[in-house]
């Protein structure tokens, strides 16, 4: 693995802090909690989160919470790290040095280990022998309304970039005990509207993508694509549809066909140029899984249905585009759900890349960018050290002016928007003041004028952090960058093939 | 008294130690099977343990991470460990002990360096309890057995190191002694119980997340099954509307039970 030799470092390495940030002032906390739910209904839901979320039934919600918690724990693995967890917590507070929620809102609830522990506690009272006993004894009544608000609230403040998990001498992974948390309040009802909905479309709407594109619109968007690239490049770059037996699937967060034209411009550039078969399919074409946010139910399902179109098109490997959380949900638990060993591989869109430049079949221009670039590393394909290096040595074979962030690589941090927070237009006050603002200073500090940032989710987040706190830097995926220092072969090209750069 | 002395050092203390290692022995048997069964429920099979074994390792040896955040907790966390763990197990007058109840012995510290790592654990106790309770941060996660182990730890050394080295009344000593062999056999009796128990199972903590990152296949349908959702999954819209709370009420521990 590439990103391997970036997991042990010199015992001795001093490990960058992330910057400090400014704290909030009285008026920016008051706009960062501000709920935009209408107290009535807040009142009616008995819920006082800042997302929306979709009416439902309140009684016996303990009871209910108890019931899922009980049948997840059953069906899954989580009972294993449960029980670790709640064994082996020491509560040593390094974690509050990482969290960037933490670091800027200052609030203790945010510090992970507190987070965390709103579930374990529940699991040591209700699932294991000891707290069962020590319940009956004392008398305490259990689980109560008021803690499944309290989770409701604080597994959605988290972003789930699992940075604290690097810094917990015990190991203990508090992203995943978020993503537990969020799973069992989805089984009762709780959970933001905005992702339900997009779930609802996607797996039971006539679109079948989280945007609800039609296949019409989506051709369209293409045609108006190749002839734009056909202008800029003066060769056919194409995107193939539907065609059955090509070597990649491709599969776009599906949001890029609406707000990324220049990434996907990029990806069919480097097809292009490596001459590899790949193919859209009509079938499905949205990678985006939001069941890594709130339901491993969601997640299985949305992956049997990439590999539903994978088996259509009859393809030997799939693709997934510049995302970050689409990228690791098929990566890591599509072999889980779809055949096991013998699955599909899955590639992110840049390991592809890389591994094609690397092999000599794509040139790249190295003077195409000179302006000052920067490398956000998403959590969800950084953190555990699977592409690090790979986006990389890819920009500074084209960006003379490449800098880093301080911390970078596995230890970057999030773009606040993580966790599928920064699709809930509702808490953006919060993801801008709160979950980005460490960000925001990080990017600041480097002065980049284009900071890359390789998924869809960091983008959207990253750019209104950039309008947010007034920075001179734009946002752009990694192959809007490629597409621009792409060369075409003479041959394979026309005379007026070579990649314009940009000053 | 000194027949107290001597139950707790004889047969209190066997028991004491017993049951440390049977507890912990029980608690690492019950971790590894339930990670075995997490790896055979799992589908494909896929575990990283390159990378896992180098995180793991990353934390068993602390210096590597002595020096980045919080450098004062972490150095006197890690002398902490390092006096808790050498002291008791290689002082001259326990490793007597040790004989008699085990039959085993093995070499000594010298006893000056065995007293001074005592004080040096000492002042780290200290300093941790002192960080503990002034460090906001630290207070609003911390719990009371997160205190209570810092004076239960420190009780055995301080009356440990009071009876080899300070000259003090028979009786007083006889006092101490008690003080000593009572409340070591109390920690040894409830580390398998309480947080302590990461001696034995912090090394399998990475181990245990990979796994548990391991989704079986149609866990998902098999939860809203039980749930009696079957049919109607989450994202249909009013789907589950229209089911009412699963009749009648079962606990939590009910369903877990089968």
């Amino acid at each position: 693995m590439d990103g391997a030799r970036t997991l042990v470092r010199f015992p001795l390495t001093p490990h960058p802090d992330p910057p400090r940030v400014p704290a909030l002032s009285e008026e920016q906390r008051r706009r960062a909690y501000s709920s935009a739910r209408k107290p009535e209904v807040v009142e009616k839901q008995r819920l006082p989160v800042r997302y929306h979320v979709e009416d439902f039934q309140l009684q016996d919600r303990p009871r209910r919470f108890l019931e899922a918690f009980a049948a997840i724990l059953k069906h899954t693995n989580y009972r294993l790290a449960l029980e670790h967890y709640a064994r082996v917590s020491a509560k040593c507070a390094r974690c509050t040095a990482q969290c960037q929620v933490y670091l800027a809102s200052g609030d203790p609830r945010d510090i992970p280990c507190y987070r965390s522990e709103l579930l374990l506690g529940v699991y040591r009272r209700h699932f294991t022998l000891a707290g069962v006993l020590r319940g009956r004894l004392l008398g305490d009544p259990g689980l109560s309304d008021e803690q499944i608000q309290q989770m409701a609230e604080s597994f959605y403040n988290c972003t789930a970039c699992r940075r604290c998990w690097l810094e917990c001498p015990m190991g203990i992974d508090h992203g995943l005990i978020t993503h537990l948390g969020r799973y069992i309040l989805s089984e009762i009802g709780i959970a933001p509207r905005a992702l339900v909905v997009s779930t609802r479309e996607q797996l039971a709407g006539a679109t079948g993508n989280t945007s609800a594109i039609p296949v019409p619109a989506l051709l369209d968007s293409l045609e108006f694509l190749s002839e734009e690239m056909q202008e800029a490049k003066g060769i056919e770059i194409p995107f193939p549809v539907d065609k059955v037996g090509a070597q990649y699937l491709f599969l776009a967060p599906v949001s890029d066909f609406l707000m990324e034209a220049d990434t996907l411009m990029g990806i069919a550039a480097v097809f292009r140029a490596t001459g590899d078969s790949w193919t859209l399919g009509t079938g499905n074409y949205d990678a985006i899984n939001y069941g890594l946010f709130y339901s491993d139910h969601v997640l299985e399902h949305v992956l049997r249905k990439i590999r539903q179109e994978a088996e259509r098109l009859q393809v030997r490997a799939i693709v997934i585009g510049e995302c970050g959380h689409a990228s690791r949900t098929a990566k890591h638990f599509y072999p889980a759900f779809c055949g096991g060993p013998d699955a599909l591989p899955v590639l992110n869109i840049m390991e592809y890349t890389h591994q094609a430049w690397k092999q000599g079949r794509l040139k790249l221009d190295p003077q195409a960018v000179r302006e000052r670039v920067t490398y956000h590393d998403p959590c969800n394909i950084a953190r555990l050290g699977w592409i690090v290096d790979q986006p990389r040595e890819l920009l500074k074979a084209f960006c003379p002016n490449y800098v880093e962030m301080t911390p970078s690589g596995r230890e970057n941090i999030c773009c606040g928007g993580g966790g599928g927070t920064v699709s809930i237009d509702e808490i953006r006050p919060y993801r801008m003041l709160v979950g980005g603002r460490v960000k925001a200073e990080q990017i600041r500090a480097t002065g980049a004028r284009y900071c890359v940032a390789p998924c869809a989710n960091c983008k959207k987040q990253l750019r209104e952090l950039v309008e947010e706190y007034g920075l001179d830097c734009e946002v752009v995926g990694l192959h809007d960058l490629l597409y621009k220092a792409i060369v075409f072969e003479p041959e394979t090209g026309s005379g007026e093939a070579r990649g314009a750069s940009v000053d | 008294m000194q027949a107290w002395i001597d139950f707790g050092r004889g047969p209190l203390f066997r028991l004491a130690f017993a049951l440390m290692l049977l507890g912990l022995a029980r608690i690492l048997a019950l971790s590894l099977a339930a990670a075995a069964e997490a790896y055979r429920r799992n589908a494909d099979r896929i575990v990283d343990w390159k990378q896992m074994a180098w995180r793991t390792l990353g934390w068993l040896a602390p210096a590597a991470h002595l020096w980045r955040r919080r450098p004062l907790y972490g150095t006197l966390s890690f002398l902490f460990h390092v006096g808790l763990l050498s002291v008791p197990a290689f002082l001259g007058a326990h490793i007597l002990l040790w004989r008699r109840s085990i039959g085993l012995a093995w070499p000594a510290l010298p006893q000056a360096l065995a007293d001074w790592l005592t004080l040096l654990t000492l002042v780290c106790a200290a300093g941790l309890l002192v960080g503990r309770l002034l460090d906001r941060r630290a207070r609003a996660i911390s719990r009371s057995q997160d205190y209570l182990w810092l004076l239960l730890l420190a009780a055995p050394l301080a009356s440990g190191y009071a009876c080899s080295n300070l000259a003090v009344s028979p009786r007083a000593y006889q006092w101490l002694m008690l003080l000593h062999v009572y409340s070591a056999n109390l920690v040894m009796a409830l580390i398998p119980f309480t947080k302590i128990a990461h001696c034995v199972l912090a090394p399998l903590s990475h181990l245990v997340t990979a796994l548990a990152w391991k989704f079986p296949a149609g866990a998902g349908d098999r939860v809203a099954a039980t749930l009696g959702f079957a049919g109607q999954p989450s994202w249909i819209e009013g789907a589950r509307a229209g089911v009412a709370p699963t009749a009648p009420a079962r606990s939590g521990e009910e369903i877990y039970s089968r």
